[in-house]
């Protein structure tokens, strides 16, 4: 299997130019060059979070938040709600923050997917749809808890702070859900998607992986919201490969392959990063209470 | 466990399913089911880096393969002990890079791919190319291999060594 390439020191033969006498030894597999960087679109990881845990550095910020008292309201807006230096810092904080991801933001609109999809946004929530003869396919994510955590963000006290083209980059990877609805069937086809970990860049992933895996399929009722757990659902973990690839040759005639999953993340990383500047905003205008 | 495909590259829309029926057969031909053997499909990028790192060749490829077993008999198939060890080793193969060749003498991708892949194969049964004797040798395994899949499947396949050996 493929993780014999970590534990096989063998020749490396190059076919075309085959000259005799061209080989070479192989080195294991787990060398961190042989990631391909993913094309999607990124953007710098510089999240408030982590700029509270570098004392604020590039807001200019120092965290009073943390020392101002609680009790003793010094602003008034007449809402007769509570509002303390804290959250005047906080809001501050906020206003700096929205500026910084602003800035960010590279382009207002969402990247379009190619292939004819057409996007519904509800919140959080996205639909891809699309016709392909008599087959609907629907996709369906959700951009929450869809970036994966950053072991590489944990910056030491002392340690000098690495410059914005050093910084990780935030890629959003949702799992998603595939629906193929044939006419005149009552079930959709719904195959449950997702992302590996380990093809983002984090963790010691000995294995290559695909760029998006079939972890599920089953059948459900058509346009029901609610997955019905008495449909026998198939899981890939234990599947045999062939069928596996038959399944993944059926997606990809219905336009759902490594494109589309890339295109898909680059959506999904435009749209977090729209909710999470929107949510920001939300906060600051709760907190100021404008 | 068989094969295991993996496809890291969206340049080349790939049949795996396919890929995996032509594997199949290439592995029924020199009776080497029991073994498990991954096939990973990548861009030129990928393997020009790849080559880069183990053969410092920075240049895109069409296959690299890497051997679970070292220092083969070429033909000789391994005796593992164990279950983990029924295992031959992987290729990576330039889909991208066969694609391109394919395109300029209008062959068909996935013939190719199966040409290719049984080259690779032979490396990790140790065959090599390093001297005439094995250039010699190894040919001949791939035009006993390729015959035998035109004999089984009736689609007509040549050695790429051959088209190599004109070439040089």
């Amino acid at each position: 299997m493929l993780k014999s390439v970590v534990r096989a020191v063998g020749a490396a033969v190059r076919l075309s130019s085959a000259a005799p006498g061209a080989s070479a030894r192989a080195l294991p597999l787990s060398c961190p060059t042989l990631r391909t960087p993913s094309s999607v679109t990124t953007r710098p990881f510089t999240r408030s979070m982590w700029m509270l845990s570098n004392s604020g550095a590039s807001s200019g910020y120092r965290p009073k938040l943390f020392s101002s008292k609680v009790l003793g309201p010094s602003v008034s807006c007449g809402c007769g709600g509570l509002h303390t230096e804290g959250d005047k810092a906080f809001g501050d904080f906020l206003s700096d923050e929205i500026k910084e991801e602003k800035k960010i933001q590279k382009n207002k609109n969402l990247p379009k997917m190619s292939g004819g999809w057409e996007l519904e946004l509800n919140g959080t929530e996205a639909k891809l749809t699309k016709h392909a003869s008599g087959d609907k396919i629907t996709v369906t994510f959700n951009v929450n808890n869809s970036v994966p955590p950053n072991f590489e963000e944990e910056v030491e006290e002392g340690q000098p702070q690495k410059s914005a083209e050093e910084e990780p980059e935030i890629i959003s990877t949702p799992n998603f859900v595939v629906e193929v609805t044939k006419q005149a069937v009552k079930h959709s086809l719904v195959f449950d998607c997702q992302f590996p970990e380990d093809e983002m860049g984090h963790g010691e992933g000995e294995e290559e992986s695909d760029i998006f895996n079939i972890r599920e399929v089953s059948f459900q009722p058509e346009g029901d919201a609610d997955w019905k757990e008495t449909s026998y659902t198939l899981n890939t973990d234990s599947l045999d490969w062939a069928l596996y690839d038959h399944l993944m040759d059926f997606l990809a005639d219905r336009g759902i392959d490594n494109t589309f999953a890339d295109e898909l993340s680059e959506l999904s990383t435009a749209i977090e990063h729209q909710e999470y500047v929107k949510f920001l905003e939300d906060l600051q205008g709760f907190v100021k209470c404008n | 466990m068989g094969v295991v495909i993996r496809n890291l590259q969206k340049v080349v829309p790939l049949r795996r399913s396919r890929l995996r029926r032509d594997v199949d057969t290439l592995r029924h031909i020199l009776g080497i089911q029991k073994f498990d053997l991954g096939i990973v499909c990548v861009d030129n990028h990928r393997i020009q880096q790849i080559n880069n790192i183990y053969r410092k060749k920075n240049v895109p490829t069409d296959v690299l393969s890497f051997p679970y077993y070292e220092d083969l008999r070429p033909g000789k198939l391994p005796c593992p002990l164990h279950r983990d060890e029924l295992n031959l080793g992987d290729i990576f193969l330039g889909v991208e890079f066969v694609m391109k060749q394919c395109q300029e003498e209008s062959l068909d991708l996935h013939g190719c791919l199966t040409v290719v892949t049984a080259h690779g194969i032979c490396h990790l049964l140790g065959y090599r190319h390093e001297t005439d004797e094995e250039w010699t040798e190894m040919l001949q395994r791939e035009s006993y291999i390729l015959s035998e899949f035109s004999r089984l499947t009736g689609r007509h396949l040549e050695p790429l060594m051959k088209r190599c050996s004109q070439e040089t």
